[in-house]
């Protein structure tokens, strides 16, 4: 749906010439998230710098019921920031202010654009940091980390991003700005700042977000254990799990991926291991030690090959450097790949990921694991060569096949990267036609018609713009898992 | 008369649905389940979710208004029923319907009692730390659609942290799902969060998949004494900012301190720490050097302290203010005041650490009123706000409940209202702005 001149000049004199990206080649940087499949150019980008701004985008655009597209850093993985019908794709990159730090009510008020690490970077010398670590944390921003509810392997403890959003101040599908929350906690009135987190951009566009901002631990701990199989790894989890410990983060690192890091970056992880478990706590001294006491006989239990212990920052940040250039090693492994990040209860761990190592057998592919153990959320990625024919078919079977194992030992379609375009039709799975009929009650209250980010989050809604794509480009430069 | 033999009509439909002894029309039991003063035609007793959606199904077709109930022990919160028919008493959906202590996840009735749940998960070494003053006997489901929160807040937060998955009857009785039995999921909107605080208005909830957490091995209590309201202040803005991990703070006014038997000492601030024996004790010693710091005197304290804080809070009038963290002790002092008129002494317990604070009045005078209208006024700026939890009918008469709410925001909660219960079926005019 190309835009009429009068509509790019309404457009760019709301925002500037400078802020508006009209030409074809300006805009095909916004034709896709990371998620290579889905790709959707819009008719145009701009760059506001104020909330006002937005505000009269978006109440232009749904004047000319024109679809608008919110996007933080595109570092998404689910078909989101992306414009399968054409449109406006409002790019958040440059209201990046951190606006008011608030440690007396530990707090912070953000705009959205601001990368999230950046917002750390800014509170640790005054000993507090914002919870959510998304593996994109150096690129993401944090209004798209509050789109998409994104988590991260710190969740397991501090809970995901909507533990910490305080409030939001949005402009509505209907063209309304309006502040949601804030730094007040306490609150009558329904829980609209709780809906908006994770909305995805399909209520309104988030302009400012008042985050929580925790206190740093006394201590941390970081122990790396590795097994000889990826089942040992993941008894393991259960265990410590089912022991009443809950550490900050239980990362599992599969035999691919250790082979993979070690050729690739060398983390030093123990050759010939089947799986490695990153085990981090933190919290009072004496309380990590004590968990760390009974974390390594369970360990041994389960027939760890070597336990190893941080003695200081340096060694932590080695032995985190494998998980965190997980996914820049992924294309040593395979020229393609499919992702998903479905949840299951975490005691049917072991039980998953065994059944998981049949399906890539039935559908001759193989799977790769790299994830967030200690809340079941996987993140298998299904390897396949484009270039071989019928590997995308099997892998996507394979893909399919896993999500409803997950689904039927009663787990969720996504634990962290959100719906978007890539799992909308898979919505049904976990919902029936009355619960999605009440989200869609929710959508239309916020945004009555239909211009915010559509085709997103929920199903029966027109497919991808330009279709799915069966040969694939080259591998994203980065890609976050 | 027309309205007697519909109303003899209806009584057969409704006894049908939940049978004829869980039907109660006598005036006594009616009396005894009025909201303000108004007494319901009927109290039902639904046995499952199947009889509540039936229910708020003919509620729906014949125009009658519901409200759903738990234990009954915040049936004040909220305006006066603009309309009120049916009452729907939760407490036969009381199963444990799923503990999977190896998940860390509870799916409950909305009916189950908070003691009661506490046994089970005990048993487990686990917990679900919701704590409102008072609230052993109360019910999950009643807890959740009134927010109402303790000092366990703190650590864990409140039912909108612990709600991964709800069931719920829309007002058209359709059952409905949101949410997800697991721990982590962003699959679609956050459903569940919508139904916290929403005092039944959008959904009647019927049952609740909760996040438990490990109880700590170990537990301690301090109290700490402050020669005066500012060294309070000073001492939790210290604590706040230190690296001791408190699970509750709990900050209690001169009156509160008294009436919860803590002695006579003025301000104090029961604080409690749980963990292992080891960091309880390092973190109680780091707690004691901090005390001494600012002044106070630090006494170990029992855990028969915390529900103790319950008894602070009983009485005729209850308020429930919100507010920034740092200003606590300022709205604190303020609320002190409200006494001043002959309202009987104030008593307020504060969670510190979340900008909570809970209020009794022994009573209210006509002064109360706009009293409490300028502390709407005075906390309006930092987006603050006083909401009327209990009160005799003549103060609540003349005083809206809830207060302002911001109009922006306010006209997305209409519009949520209106999409999702247009008939004014569930609860009407009890919640924020008459919703």
């Amino acid at each position: 749906m190309p835009l009429t001149a009068a509509f790019l000049a309404e457009l760019g004199g709301i925002v500037g010439p400078d802020a508006l990206i009209a030409t074809p080649e300006g805009r095909l940087a916004y034709e896709a998230d990371m998620h290579v499949f889905y790709r959707g150019m819009p008719d145009a980008v701009v760059l506001p710098s104020t909330a006002a701004q937005v505000v009269a985008v978006v109440r232009l655009c749904r004047r000319e019921a024109v679809p608008v597209v919110p996007r933080g850093s595109g570092t998404g993985i689910i078909g989101g920031a992306m414009a399968p019908t054409g449109g406006v794709t409002v790019s958040m990159n440059r209201m990046n202010r951190i606006l008011e730090l608030d440690f007396r009510n530990r707090c912070a008020v953000v705009e959205p654009g601001l990368i999230n690490l950046w917002l750390s970077n800014a509170t640790r010398p005054h000993g507090y940091y914002f919870a959510p670590d998304p593996s994109s944390q150096m690129v993401s921003s944090i209004g798209g980390n509050t789109g998409t509810n994104a988590g991260g392997p710190h969740c397991l403890k501090y809970g995901i991003t909507t533990n910490h959003v305080l409030g939001v101040q949005v402009v509505t599908g209907a063209g309304e700005l309006v502040w949601l929350g804030g730094k007040v906690q306490e609150r009558p009135g329904y829980d609209l700042t709780g809906v908006t987190v994770g909305s995805e951009g399909t209520l309104g566009l988030v302009t400012a977000v008042a985050v929580r901002l925790l206190h740093e631990p006394e201590a941390v701990k970081t122990l790396l254990a590795s097994f000889p199989t990826l089942d040992d790894a993941s008894e393991t989890v259960s265990a410590i799990i089912a022991a009443g410990i809950v550490p900050s983060a239980l990362e599992i690192i599969d035999e691919f991926f250790v082979r993979a890091i070690e050729e690739g970056v060398g983390a030093g992880y123990p050759k010939g291991a089947g799986a490695v478990l990153l085990i981090e706590l933190d919290g009072p001294r004496e309380e990590i030690e004590a968990q760390a006491h009974r974390i390594v006989p369970l360990c041994r239990e389960h027939g760890a090959l070597e336990i190893r212990v941080a003695r200081d920052e340096a060694e932590r940040a080695l032995l985190w450097k494998g998980r965190k250039e997980a996914a820049g090693v992924v294309g040593r492994m395979s020229p393609n790949w499919l992702l998903q990040d479905a949840v299951v209860p975490r005691s049917r761990l072991p039980e998953i990921m065994r059944r998981m190592q049949a399906i890539a057998a039935r559908h001759g592919i193989r799977i790769a694991n790299v994830f967030h153990a200690g809340d079941g959320n996987l993140h298998p990625m299904v390897l396949y060569d484009d270039r071989v024919p019928g590997e995308l078919e099997r892998a996507r079977a394979a893909n399919d096949e896993l999500l409803r194992e997950c689904l039927a030992l009663g787990g969720s379609v996504t634990g962290e990267h959100g719906v978007g375009l890539d799992k909308a039709e898979a919505m049904p799975l976990q919902y029936e036609p009355a619960d999605l009929a009440f989200m869609a009650r929710l959508r239309r209250c916020f945004d009555p018609d239909g211009v915010m980010n559509p085709g997103k989050l929920l199903p029966d809604h027109p497919a991808c713009g330009e279709g799915f794509r069966q040969r694939l480009p080259e591998l994203p430069p980065g890609a976050w898992v | 008369m027309s309205v007697a033999v519909s109303t003899v009509a209806l009584t057969e439909v409704l006894a049908e649905v939940v049978g004829a002894e869980h039907l109660l029309t006598d005036p006594a039991a009616r009396e005894g389940c009025a909201v303000d003063g108004r007494a319901p035609r009927w109290v039902a007793r639904p046995a499952d979710a199947q009889q509540v959606s039936r229910l708020v199904m003919v509620a729906h077709a014949e125009g009658l208004a519901v409200a759903p109930r738990g234990s009954g022990s915040s049936v004040g919160l909220g305006n006066p029923p603009a309309r009120l028919d049916l009452v729907m008493d939760l407490t036969r959906l009381d199963q444990i319907e799923d503990h999977a202590p190896a998940d860390m996840v509870a799916s409950v009735g909305a009916g189950a009692r908070l003691d009661v749940l506490d046994g089970t998960f005990a048993a487990a070494g686990q917990m679900l730390p919701l704590d409102p003053a008072g609230g052993e006997q109360r019910t999950v489901g009643g807890v959740l659609a009134t927010g109402s929160s303790g000092p366990r807040r703190f650590r864990y937060g409140t039912g909108r942290d612990l709600l991964l998955g709800v069931r719920f009857v829309q007002a058209d009785g359709t059952v409905t799902w949101g949410g997800a039995r697991v721990v982590k999921s962003v699959t679609g909107y956050d459903v569940p969060k919508l139904m916290v605080g929403a005092l039944g208005t959008l959904g009647v909830i019927v049952s609740a998949t909760l996040r438990l957490h490990p109880r700590p091995a170990a537990a301690g209590s301090w109290l700490l004494s402050f020669g005066s309201p500012a060294a309070a202040e000073s001492l939790v803005a210290a604590l706040l900012d230190s690296a001791i991990e408190p699970d509750r703070i709990a900050l209690v006014d001169a009156g509160a301190r008294r009436r919860a038997g803590l002695g006579d000492g003025g301000w104090a601030a029961l604080v409690s720490i749980g963990s292992v024996a080891e960091a309880v004790a390092s973190q109680g010693a780091a707690l004691a050097r901090l005390g001494a710091r600012h002044n106070a005197d630090v006494g170990a304290a029992p855990e028969s302290a915390w529900p103790a804080l319950g008894r602070a809070l009983e009485g005729p009038v209850r308020l429930r203010v919100g507010c920034e963290v740092r200003r606590v002790v300022h709205w604190m002092r303020e609320l002190g005041r409200l006494g001043a008129d002959g309202a009987g002494e104030p008593s307020a317990v504060a969670e510190a650490g979340n900008g909570v604070i809970h209020l009794a009045l022994g009573g209210a005078t006509a002064g109360t009123a706009d009293a409490v209208r300028r502390l709407r006024e005075a906390l309006a700026p930092e987006g603050g706000s006083a909401v009327v939890e209990r009160a005799p009918a003549t103060l609540k008469a003349g005083l809206d409940a809830w207060g302002p709410a911001p109009p922006g925001a306010f006209a997305l909660m209409e519009r949520l209202k209106r999409e999702v219960d247009p008939l004014g079926v569930l609860n009407p005019g009890r919640f924020v702005g008459g919703l």
